[in-house]
């Protein structure tokens, strides 16, 4: 088969059973039929029965990954509608990411050692609450492997794209602000994909969440995580 | 039919230049930050400038930010090739993310709800 051809069907494929598991869990919006938990399911399962290449696979359904970027450059368009929203915010927004990307830092971190997790995990697993590139980039910066860091955000979007409804009722979230960050900040894009299904304004907060906690991620990285993995571990 | 698939990939076309343009600029500048991240703050000050109007780009923008999930898939069936993390400790892995993205959730919007009641009721008394 040609590369094109294998493309084409990767394409249409992944396209289709993605269609299918959104259906399924518009009907019946159980956690467990969750798009992005459900889909992949599936594919694995074609993947595992026909004893496809997962390498191939990979290259067949490039064309999708791609669209991560151009999506990313689409952000610019919530955040342009609702500028005035943000700036009118400014300090909630700072303040509440800054606490929830230490929480999710020193969380990671102490769950860790709790369950005894080992160097390359344990530092791996760090940054997987932002979005997969800069995760990446953190994940150098401290001596992770960006793979493992990768196969983390992937989770914790899905985790978090499943738990968010729940917190958000538990913790009686009423705000546009708080419902926006808190997804965005707990669970990148797939996260903030959720926020949209609230409103405009949720996506919008979500969506700024999400690039702030990237942000500030980096920064820690630089200046506190180096210095928190020396205490722990050394 | 025909028109609006010929509107919507046009607009997507015109995102393209902009994610390419980011991350080229990255590349060159070698920015500590991805080039979609360039390309969305490029974006976003073309906006505002007005150099790009909304509508140029409205349509598409919208799909792909409604379609993001189907942007992670392939990534996610990647997790295949991490059969050595498919085991006890893989089992314990995500529940440790289940519980520190609870907690990440809880006391991101537990922040932002608490400052946001406070700046409402101090917006009423001044």
């Amino acid at each position: 088969m040609t590369t094109a051809l294998i493309i084409l069907i990767g394409t249409i494929v992944t396209y289709v059973i993605y269609r299918a598991s959104k259906i399924v869990y518009k009907k019946w919006p159980l956690p467990f039929f969750h798009p992005l938990l459900l889909c992949p399911l599936i594919l694995i399962a074609i993947i595992q029965l026909s004893h496809l290449d997962p390498g191939e696979y990979a290259l067949s359904s490039s064309l999708w990954t791609h669209m991560l970027g151009p999506a990313t450059v689409a952000f610019a368009i919530p955040i342009y509608k609702h500028a005035h929203l943000l700036r009118k915010n400014i300090m909630i927004i700072l303040t509440s990411i800054a606490a929830g990307t230490l929480v999710a830092i020193g969380s990671s971190l102490l769950l860790s050692l709790v369950m005894q997790f080992n160097g390359d995990l344990l530092i791996s697993i760090l940054p997987r609450s932002i979005t997969t590139p800069i995760a990446i980039e953190v994940s150098k910066t401290i001596g992770g492997l960006p793979t493992l860091t990768t196969v983390f955000v992937i989770v914790t979007g899905v985790t978090g794209g499943i738990i968010g409804p729940y917190v958000i009722r538990l913790m009686a979230l009423k705000s546009p602000v708080a419902r926006g960050l808190a997804l965005g900040m707990g669970a990148h894009g797939v996260g903030t994909n959720k926020a949209m299904e609230y409103g405009e304004q949720e996506g919008t907060f979500s969506t700024i969440g999400m690039i702030m906690a990237a942000g500030m991620t980096l920064i820690w990285a630089g200046l506190l995580i180096p210095s928190l993995l020396q205490i722990t571990i050394l | 039919m025909v028109l609006k698939t010929i509107t919507i990939l046009s607009q997507l076309a015109l995102i393209h230049v902009f994610y390419f343009a980011g991350v080229g600029l990255a590349h060159i500048l070698s920015l500590p930050v991805p080039g979609s991240i360039v390309g969305l703050v490029l974006l976003l000050l073309s906006l505002f400038a007005g150099i790009v109007k909304l509508e140029w780009i409205e349509k598409a923008g919208g799909w792909l930010l409604a379609e993001l999930l189907l942007f992670f898939v392939p990534s996610a069936v990647g997790i295949l090739n991490y059969k050595e993390i498919l085991n006890w400790q893989g089992l314990e892995t995500v529940l440790l993310i289940l519980i520190s993205t609870f907690i990440v959730m809880a006391a991101t919007g537990f922040t932002a709800e608490k400052l946001y009641r406070r700046k409402r009721k101090g917006g009423h008394t001044s």
